[in-house]
């Protein structure tokens, strides 16, 4: 079994309904994410579009997490997700210099790293993550990558030369897919990032979780 | 920071979390930095016990002493620096051989062993020839010690700048400027000419080649990968351009010039400015490569 995330971007509409889902599922503290959306205006007035992203940990097959944590913290389990052992990480950051999406962070309570894991707990109890359960448009599919048959793999079937996965270049080998994105959604660098002027805040840097 | 928009698509982010700040800082920097002298004055001590064994005998103790401090700041630094410092232990019992941390962590820790062996035959045995046989394994791990940052640098695939090849020159490079400098500071008036004539040469060329190293990712870098172009923005007009060049000059253009002019006077007091400077200024230099590609958005 190989799990996978695949979000359809035509379909999201930028609630935020996984972000808090996540959040709220997985006790996330405040200033951290698991999960969230980006937003990306493109065009000029008034031939605009907004466009939404959601972001979270990729679950790569060649995970450098995994690799450069020097006490297995993060480690692969049976069905493909890249766990955390938040009882056994000793918190040197390396998997957040490690990871290219930007998907582990410092948890200011625990001291430890943190990133989503595809809500393991409840995939070990037969349940979606909660991300999935809370999208009102469907756009998040989670399911096995190995079999065929499953809704993931027949939505990457149909969608052939239209499903991408972030930062290919890195070697990662990501099993979290997006149909439907464009360069401006799924590369950094393609998008200009202001200085102080998210719509919901004037925040642009926060000090790393924790006691430094 | 915008690279590869077009006016098209003006594309621009509205709405996103924050950016982290500097999740390695100046306690990582002075890892390194400490790291590089604790190293570096054992290379140097190894080379002049073997080319001028009579005339810098009384450098065993000291070198040793400098070592010992200098690893210990080091491993003081990387303890701080874990959000869960009392759980370093863990390296040695869950060890993931992947990492480079684990592997720096058990060379170190042999390292120092050896450090106190050799303190030992000195010290209370006064033994020379036992100071000397460990000398040469102590040589032997000091170099995966002082490479082993860059490894883990290489592993950190987010940050495109830090690659293992320049990297590990770099910190062996370092290691040779630290270890000179410190060298030449400790052993003042007491070497000949011949000696301190060697030191800078080995000053100079160190900071000549880690210089041109610095110099060809700066120019060079950014014509392979997008990233590493935004990141050395950051110093080529960015927020960290004048830190960087302070870094640059201080580091190595300071102690060429200063070698090149005593060697050419046969003049030799200038050296120890020149180990000053390369001391402050590879702090600097190693702080900005350190935090400029962590500015950069991973998402």
């Amino acid at each position: 079994m190989q799990l996978g995330f695949l979000v359809d971007l035509r379909l999201c509409m930028g609630c935020k309904g996984c972000e808090i889902a996540c959040k709220v599922e997985n006790e996330v503290p405040l200033s951290t994410w698991r999960l969230r959306v980006k937003y990306v205006d493109v065009g000029t007035f008034p031939e605009t579009r907004r466009t939404f992203t959601p972001l979270r940990c990729n679950h790569c097959a060649n995970a450098p997490c995994e690799r450069i944590c020097p006490v297995s913290a993060l480690h692969y389990i049976e069905n493909g997700i890249v766990n955390i052992d938040k009882d056994r990480c000793i918190g040197c950051a390396g998997c957040v210099m490690a990871c290219p999406y930007g998907a582990i962070y410092i948890d200011p309570q625990t001291q430890t790293a943190d990133k989503c894991t595809f809500c393991a707990h409840r995939v070990a109890s037969s349940m979606m993550p909660s991300c999935v359960v809370a999208c009102p448009v469907e756009a998040n599919i989670f399911g096995d990558l190995d079999d065929p048959m499953s809704n993931i793999s027949k939505y990457i079937q149909e969608h052939q030369g239209n499903v991408q996965v972030r930062k290919p270049e890195k070697g990662t080998d990501p099993h979290h897919f997006y149909v439907g994105g464009g360069n401006v959604q799924l590369n950094p660098l393609a998008s200009f990032r202001g200085e102080g002027h998210n719509l919901f805040n004037k925040l642009t840097h926060l000090p790393l979780g924790g006691h430094h | 920071m915008v690279h590869e928009t077009i006016a098209a698509t003006n594309a621009i982010v509205v709405l996103d979390v924050p950016l982290p700040g500097i999740v390695w800082g100046w306690i990582i920097t002075m890892n390194m930095w400490a790291k590089s002298i604790g190293t570096g004055i054992i290379f140097i001590t190894f080379f002049l016990l073997k080319k001028y064994p009579e005339q810098t005998g009384f450098i065993r103790f000291p070198a040793v002493v400098i070592s010992i401090i200098f690893i210990h700041l080091f491993l003081f630094f990387t303890v701080i620096d874990l959000h869960q410092m009392f759980r370093f232990w863990h390296i040695f019992f869950y060890p993931h051989l992947t990492s480079a941390i684990t592997i720096g962590a058990w060379m170190a820790t042999g390292f120092v062993g050896l450090l106190f062996a050799m303190a030992y035959a000195i010290y209370l045995k006064k033994d020379e020839a036992m100071y000397d046989k460990y000398l040469g394994w102590t040589v032997f791990l000091a170099i995966p010690v002082t490479l082993y940052t860059a490894g883990l640098m290489a592993e950190s695939t987010a940050r495109e700048l830090w690659q293992m090849p320049t990297e590990s020159a770099q910190m062996i490079l370092a290691a040779l400027l630290a270890g000179t400098a410190a060298m030449l500071l400790l052993g003042g008036n007491k070497f000949s000419d011949a000696i301190k004539k060697d030191l800078g040469i080995i000053l100079g060329l160190s900071a000549f080649s880690a210089f041109i190293l610095y110099m060809a990712e700066y120019i060079f870098g950014g014509m392979k990968a997008e990233e590493v172009a935004a990141t050395l923005d950051f110093i080529k007009g960015g927020e960290y351009t004048i830190m960087f060049w302070i870094g640059q000059i201080m580091a190595f253009i300071v102690p060429m010039v200063l070698v090149w002019m005593s060697i050419k006077k046969e003049s030799y007091y200038l050296l120890k400015i020149a180990a000053v400077s390369a001391l402050v200024g590879l702090w600097v230099a190693k702080h900005v490569w350190l935090v400029i590609p962590q500015l950069l958005n991973m998402s």
